[in-house]
């Protein structure tokens, strides 16, 4: 991986083709983690019986004529009724807790209330940048990927156009942010420590193992922590930059 | 807060400079603003990252975005902003999306120091 770039369509850097097979891989296992964490899949319109549906037909019909039985209610209904965004499930999986935590620290009025009010959106909206994400990394394939292959046969750039810089940078957030609770980084000092020890074994070149045991796969999870980490820190060396008015054209 | 896996790590005192404001300090300074809302320190996100967010989401300058985020990484949090209840949910919500730990209270409730 190299550095993210300013260019003029955009932020760019190259990423080795492993790099981002697993960044996608993990985006979208996150985001997959997070829907049902949240419970997301109880309001989305997907979810919802077609009309071929005996029960959903019924119900539709009490719909139309504004006459719907209390117990037919759903909270998916109660969300397109009153406009919250859902009853937020509370996550259960650790993770799913630190992208969604609670809003108050000793008050659980206020926690509730604030999940209740934003949970969706909030997890809605970060699952939609992961899928983004995910899309963006994948290694053009098929027919329609003309290029495939760009100058001296490396693989075309990661290019992140400036008006996504955010959302991209987010979704690297929430993939670092659940790595790390998998690995149980609790501390500053114990990522301090795992990131020289990557950075170590990078310079000193050794291979990244393949995951046949806990270990191999806590120093493969490592590693893509710290990748990750490396995108998203230049990648905000040049977003600060240009915020900042100094645009450090390539 | 962590540095960047960069192998040239930059020292964490080169970040901020500027008198640290406590907690305390902010909220007495900040009492016609009822609540406030705060954000916590973690091990995963960027100290570049968290200085991006500051600057971009509440257009602090320079120099106020990296003296907070010195506050987060040092005293383990940080109050960013205060005002009504409503604003303040927003400025949680947000800092949530950004993948931010924060919460909201009351800017005079007991235990906020």
């Amino acid at each position: 991986m190299t550095p993210f770039r300013a260019m003029r369509r955009g932020y760019e850097a190259r990423f080795e083709p492993v790099e981002r097979v697993v960044l996608a891989k993990v985006a979208r296992d996150v985001s997959a983690m997070l829907r049902e964490e949240a419970g997301l899949d109880l309001f989305s319109d997907a979810g919802e019986p077609g009309p071929s549906s005996h029960h959903a037909h019924g119900k539709g019909q009490a719909w139309a004529n504004g006459l719907l039985a209390p117990d037919e209610l759903t909270d998916a209904d109660l969300a397109r009724l009153t406009g919250v965004t859902g009853v937020g499930r509370i996550p259960t999986d650790p993770a799913a807790q630190r992208l969604l935590p609670d809003a108050s620290k000793d008050d659980t009025d206020i926690a509730d209330e604030f999940r209740r009010l934003t949970q969706n959106d909030v997890a809605q909206a970060k699952v939609d940048r992961l899928e983004a994400f995910a899309a963006l990394l994948d290694l053009p394939s098929g027919d329609d990927a003309p290029s495939t292959v760009g100058r001296h046969g490396a693989p075309p750039p990661v290019r992140v156009p400036r008006e996504d810089a955010e959302q991209f940078a987010g979704a690297l957030t929430d993939v670092r942010l659940v790595i790390a609770e998998r690995l149980g980084l609790k501390t500053d000092d114990q990522v301090m420590q795992l990131t020289d020890e990557i950075m170590w074994d990078r310079q000193a070149g050794r291979e990244i193992p393949v995951a046949t045991d806990g270990r191999a796969a806590r120093r493969f999870w490592s590693g893509v922590f710290v990748a990750a980490g490396y995108a998203q820190e230049t990648l905000m060396d040049v977003m600060l930059a240009e915020l900042r008015g100094k645009r450090p054209l390539a | 807060m962590t540095t960047s896996p960069l192998p040239l790590l930059v020292p964490m005192g080169s970040a901020g400079t500027a008198v640290e404001e406590d907690t305390e300090e902010a909220l007495a300074s900040g009492i016609a603003d009822p609540w406030v809302t705060i954000v916590w320190n973690d091990p995963v996100n960027l100290m570049s990252y968290v200085t991006y967010v500051f600057e971009s989401y509440f257009g602090y300058p320079r120099a106020k975005a990296e003296q907070l985020m010195t506050q987060v990484h040092k005293n383990g949090r940080a109050v960013v902003s205060s005002g009504g209840r409503e604003r303040m949910e927003v400025d949680v919500q947000a800092m949530h999306g950004f993948g931010l730990w924060a919460t909201l209270q009351e800017s005079g409730a007991r235990g906020v120091a």
